[in-house]
């Protein structure tokens, strides 16, 4: 290997080769403090939020240009735009939230964070197919099982035994979807098959039902509920937030594409109904958070009512496949949740609760906390009006429907109320928990960043950053390479009447070995 | 390998069969016989350099050291727990999942159930069977070992189906799906382990 394909490897793996380092890092940390020290934990969290930061910092200046793009043989590793965008906040947002939860078990929350956004980096930069989606949904459950590890809690083990049985169920899901693309092209010039539309739709159906299930959309919700309830915040954001709006940046890739090649409308009910989920998802996320009164399962359902506005935006990337709007409230919703994860998380380490009842007067006592809750606020309402709010509107114009725009606008409305509720309870007279609660100076570190970090991704969240714009670039193209198919060509049996007939010379879309569509020449 | 192709098909289905039906030593051996072909399958006609079938292999291996329980070796066990007569006492207390295989396997075989040309009767039978078995514990079972079981037949039968459309995973996929065999397997081990730990403690 040549020096310069060494630091073209190094740019496209940057993420990678950081997470990879923590896992050497930390025990050699360990082994300088020794196991008797008290501040090896310490340590080894502060060295993780570094390796947090460097990352962020190292996927920025990587970029995604072709410099980054490694080839080894035939596999292309070509990082994304939205890629690195998600790298950058993700280190900054993940190391301020290992910063806030301290704790023993910290920084292993941090290697978590790092090979989680690592995932997510290289998933977006390999060119479309079930690889990116497969390397997602295990990823998700690898995450949510060492989350889980470190204590016999019966709580965690079985919120991932129901993530195992979900990954397992929803690759099927993938290949299916991809077969039924594949005749696609077959069905443009074979009367014998179904119609391209009816196709589409099924395939369309199969790779939306990744991302309803995967986000926690209704009736799918109860996941991400436990996921909150039992996991870790950190394992908690990258199983029901950061990685199921990775999914749904491939997701949407993939249905603009799928609604690009098709001249008919798509058959069946597949739009109306991501679109009712999705309002449906949104008004119930937002009345269950209004009605709970423990934050942990409130920021849960704040994120449910954010799966639900990725619902809609499946739903518009089928309706509208050049419209960008879809794209561009993704990040913003991952942004919003993690500053709520943020909050929930530095308000359960000070406390030692999770109960509102118990919770009077927390903003009075830690300023910093209710500064964290407020920016939360700020960036789901995404004020001021700007790309984000716009992009949203769009969004229910798109759908067309008056009653699911309304039931949207509603239910975000709601979500606003219910976390302006979170902030209210901070101001009320202060309970026995927070009156007996040790808290620190404004003056230190771990309060500075936290307040720094939660304006900064509110500032990203809510648009005045403009970061979005950097994120909503295509995902690499499929490859357009030819079948490699070893089989015998000659079809197996019926139909036999198209068999001479190139699949390259459908109209619309060819099949590649991935099952990817590419255009016909 | 064309001629061993339909031995190693009916030995993955049965594999698959007796890794949702057994329970301890032989499933575990069935999952392992499982790999092995449903492996041997995917991925020895496309892929000459066989970098994903010895991927698959090592992902299965390691899942399988983490995963399996203590004492599955103890030869005495083993030997009754494999014997033939066991095996087929197993089948026959199982009529449904055995019945399921069989209409897997002919629906597989029929070319109007997936009618894409240049697909493998063979490799489309066996995913069939293998996914029509896999998928009824999967969604219902609440034991954590055979679910895990469960997981990895349906993942096994999947990858058959697409392999019989569009020929073995490039190495980067075969890369991804074979960490997400170890993954099920480790993870499923230690949440039986976890939750059992949990229950005997309380």
């Amino acid at each position: 290997m040549t020096a310069e394909n060494a630091i073209t490897a190094i740019r496209a793996l940057f993420p990678v080769l950081t997470a990879l380092a923590s896992l050497a890092l930390v025990p050699l940390i360990r082994l300088w403090r020794g196991p008797q020290r008290d501040d090896a934990a310490t340590y080894a969290t502060f060295a993780v939020q570094l390796l947090l930061l460097v990352t962020a910092v190292g996927a920025a200046l990587a970029g995604a240009g072709y410099l980054s793009t490694l080839k080894i043989g035939q596999i292309t590793i070509d990082p994304s735009e939205p890629g690195r965008l998600l790298v950058l906040l993700g280190g900054i947002v993940f190391a301020v939230i290992v910063g806030a939860g301290e704790g023993r078990r910290a920084g292993t929350m941090g290697q978590i964070a790092l090979f989680g956004i690592a995932a997510i980096d290289l998933a977006l930069a390999i060119p479309s197919g079930i690889a990116p989606i497969a390397l997602l949904l295990f990823a998700s459950l690898g995450i949510s099982g060492a989350a889980a590890s470190g204590k016999d809690d019966v709580g965690r083990a079985r919120a991932v035994f129901r993530d195992l049985r979900t990954v397992s169920l929803l690759l099927p899901a993938v290949v299916i979807a991809e077969i039924l693309r594949t005749a696609i092209s077959y069905a443009a010039i074979d009367a014998s098959y179904a119609t391209p539309a009816s196709l589409a739709a099924g395939t369309a159906l199969g790779v939306s039902l990744v991302l309803i299930v995967a986000a926690g959309v209704f009736p799918f919700h109860n996941r991400l509920i436990k996921i909150f309830e039992a996991l870790p915040i950190v394992g908690s954001l990258l199983v029901g937030v950061w990685i199921p709006s990775a999914l749904a940046l491939i997701v949407m890739s993939e249905l603009s594409a799928l609604a690009g090649s098709i001249t008919d409308p798509l058959g069946g009910a597949i739009v109306p109904g991501i679109l009712l989920a999705g309002a449906a998802t949104l008004t119930f996320g937002a009345v269950s958070a209004l009605l709970h009164d423990d934050i942990g399962e409130i920021v849960g359902y704040i994120a449910v009512g954010n799966a639900g506005w990725l619902a809609l935006a499946a739903a518009a990337a089928l309706q509208s496949p050049a419209d960008t709007s879809s794209r561009l409230i993704v990040l913003p919703g991952m942004l919003t949740i993690s500053l709520f994860g943020l909050w929930l998380v530095s308000v359960r380490r000070r406390y030692g609760t999770t109960s509102i009842s118990e919770l009077g007067g927390w903003a009075r006592r830690t300023g910093a906390n209710g500064i964290a809750l407020a920016a939360a606020i700020v960036a789901l309402a995404a004020l001021p009006p700007g790309a984000v709010l716009a992009a949203r509107l769009n969004l229910l114009l798109l759908g067309g429907n008056p009653l699911i725009a309304l039931f949207a606008v509603v239910g975000q409305v709601i979500l606003i109320v219910a976390a302006i509720r979170l902030l209210l309870v901070g101001f009320t007279p202060q309970s026995q928990a927070v009156h007996e609660a040790e808290t620190r100076p404004f003056a230190n570190l771990i309060t500075v960043s936290l307040v720094v970090g939660a304006l900064f991704v509110a500032a990203a969240a809510a648009g005045w950053l403009a970061l979005e714009s950097g994120g909503t670039g295509a995902l690499p193209p499929a490859p357009s390479v030819s079948p490699a198919v070893s089989f015998d060509p000659v079809p197996s049996g019926e139909p036999t009447s198209s068999a001479s007939a190139s699949p390259n010379l459908s109209p619309e879309v060819s099949p590649s070995s991935s099952g990817e569509m590419s255009p016909a020449p | 390998m064309p001629s061993l192709e339909l031995p190693l098909v009916l030995v993955a289905i049965l594999a698959g069969s007796l890794a949702v039906t057994s329970a301890g030593r032989g499933a575990w051996v069935a999952i392992a016989v499982l790999a092995l072909s449903s492996s041997a399958l995917e991925f020895s006609v496309a892929d000459p350099n066989r970098i994903g079938l010895m991927l698959r292999l090592s992902a299965i291996g390691i899942g399988l050291a983490a995963a399996i329980p203590e004492n599955l070796f103890e030869r005495e066990a083993l030997r009754r727990d494999l014997a033939l007569r066991t095996l087929v006492r197993t089948l026959r207390e199982h009529p449904v999942v055995v019945a399921s295989a069989f209409a897997g396997l002919l629906l597989g075989l029929v070319p109007l159930a997936l009618p894409i040309e240049s697909s493998s009767d063979a490799l489309r039978a066996a995913g069939i069977a293998l996914l029509v078995v896999g998928l009824p514990p999967l969604l219902t079972s609440r034991f954590i070992e055979a679910t895990t079981r469960a997981a990895v037949v349906t993942l096994a039968g999947t990858l058959l189906l697409r392999t019989s459309i569009f020929g073995a995973l490039d190495p980067l996929a075969a890369l991804a799906v074979g960490a997400g065999f170890t993954c099920i397997l480790v993870v499923g081990g230690g949440v039986a382990t976890r939750i059992s730990n949990a229950e005997e403690e309380r």
